[in-house]
């Protein structure tokens, strides 16, 4: 790229207008998109699905006398595994505490409404033996375990993420076919001109190499603005989601990656360009 | 340095030119002369390799013009100094930028593409025009352009389509005095124009065409 070619880019910029914003617009929303839905997944996946810390695994008794046995059972067979034996009275109270706003109703009720449990504090790796080992029980109606509800969480999470991420590829795919449009526009506009730029020596490269430069700081523009919206929402949610962080090369991917998607859109527009016979 | 043979060229069932068969030396000064529609600015653009012949073989600076591929036809009409009838100009850029640009494809310093532009508009009166558009000259002035930017590079060889057609009578022997001067360094010009005045004024080699035939090659206006 030489003065002339960056003239020549300064020159299609100002030439590209509205549709040239209207880029610039779709890559800052898909990056900064893309970049929160990226920012989201990694902290649910820190601080609500964290992996290889110990799960809690909550057998339902069919009354007090059973939970008894059954947590002397579990210590027979699992002795190092730390269990609480929780009665109806015990369960209400709890979750009377969990739930404050229901905490009066709760209270209320009679105690038997409520189950006996066995709560169970288990490693990393050992649920599954220790959810089938209380299952096969006769005292246990019902086996619960909290990385159940994690792996739960986790496939909602992901079908969030792989429809947003589809919604982000869907913008980033427009802002190509936008950038596709202007550039088909500029050399429609500039036929004339491309067709004596060849007759005067210039290489393929030398005409077409501005029009993607052109494209891609129009994409790269839009992605360092998506980054920077992604920073002001960051900053916006940092009372409330303290634990929240972007990752450094995020911010660096999103101006680079509008950068890319722009210039593919240019090098698609300038498809249209005549050949030389 | 140009050799054609056998060369022939029709638009839509129209015969432009017609089993021409013509050789031009390094270092010739050749007019190709005719009457409107007698196919001289076919002949030329055949020769920068804006056409392709239908038929016949041609010869340029030592290259065949129907084996280039894409990117040597580049570097082929880098060498070459062509003057378009309708000048040709970048109409967004200005007068020293429409001829620095073909020094920058050379990969010039930026430096050395200032100094010759200049040098060269100054050659042809326009070194007070530089910042301006080519819509904001005049037909003469945009002609002296398209002229600078062909001599600019130097080349080995000019063609020249009617480099007079918009200059008044004193420009246009001021300009064959340069074509002659720039001829006689070694350089191989050929000009087209239906001017017999000028070919009166400024003897040299003449190919005479007619509907696209050569009717005459011979020495003067009087080919």
């Amino acid at each position: 790229m030489n003065t002339h070619s960056w003239r020549e880019v300064r020159r299609q910029l100002r030439e590209s207008g509205p549709a040239g914003l209207v880029a610039v617009a779709l890559v800052t929303v898909a990056s900064a998109w893309g970049g929160a839905l990226w920012t989201l997944r990694g902290w649910v996946r820190s601080e609500l699905l964290a992996q290889g810390r110990d799960t809690a695994v909550v057998a339902i008794a069919r009354g007090p006398a059973e939970v008894a046995s059954l947590k002397a059972a579990l210590s027979e067979r699992f002795p190092y595994l730390p269990s609480a034996a929780l009665s109806p009275r015990k369960v209400q109270e709890e979750l009377a505490d969990w739930f404050p706003e229901l905490s009066t109703v709760l209270l209320t009720l009679d105690e038997r409404s409520f189950p006996p449990l066995l709560q169970v504090q288990v490693p990393h790796g050992q649920e599954a033996a220790v959810a089938a080992f209380l299952q096969a029980r006769p005292e246990v109606t019902l086996v619960e375990s909290s990385s159940g509800w994690q792996a739960r969480l986790e496939r909602a999470v992901s079908r969030f993420f792989y429809a947003g991420s589809a919604l982000a590829l869907a913008l980033l795919v427009a802002c190509c076919a936008v950038v596709l449009l202007v550039v088909r526009l500029l050399v429609l506009n500039h036929a004339d001109e491309i067709a004596i730029m060849r007759l005067i020596g210039a290489h393929e490269g030398d005409i077409r190499r501005p029009y993607i430069v052109c494209g891609a700081l129009l994409g790269l523009l839009g992605g360092a603005l998506g980054a920077a919206v992604l920073l002001a929402v960051r900053a916006a949610l940092r009372a409330a989601l303290p634990a929240l962080a972007i990752d450094p090369w995020l911010l660096a991917l999103l101006p680079a990656g509008g950068a890319a998607a722009a210039a593919a859109g240019a090098a698609l527009g300038l498809a249209s360009l005549p050949a030389e016979p | 340095m140009i050799r054609l043979e056998g060369i022939s060229k029709s638009y839509n069932g129209r015969q432009a030119l017609r089993a021409i068969t013509a050789r031009v030396e390094r270092g010739e000064f050749l007019f190709l002369s005719g009457p409107s529609g007698a196919g001289k600015s076919t002949f030329l653009r055949l020769l920068y390799r804006a056409e392709l012949p239908d038929s016949g073989n041609i010869e340029v600076n030592g290259s065949d013009l129907l084996r280039l591929r894409r990117r040597e036809v580049a570097e082929f009409r880098r060498r070459l100094g062509v003057i378009f009838q309708d000048f040709k100009l970048l109409r967004r850029r200005t007068v020293a930028e429409n001829v620095t640009f073909v020094l920058s494809l050379l990969n010039l310093s930026e430096r050395d593409q200032q100094r010759r532009a200049y040098l060269v508009l100054k050659q042809m009166g326009l070194q007070q025009r530089t910042g301006a558009f080519p819509d904001e000259l005049s037909g003469g002035e945009q002609q002296r352009v398209a002229i600078a930017r062909a001599l600019v590079l130097q080349p080995d060889l000019i063609l020249a389509d009617e480099p007079t057609g918009n200059l008044d009578p004193e420009r246009s022997h001021e300009l064959l005095e340069l074509f002659k001067t720039i001829n006689y360094q070694g350089t191989t010009v050929v000009v087209a124009t239906h001017d017999r005045g000028l070919i009166a004024a400024h003897p040299a080699r003449t190919l005479f065409l007619e509907r696209g035939s050569v009717v005459r090659d011979g020495w003067g206006s009087a080919a």
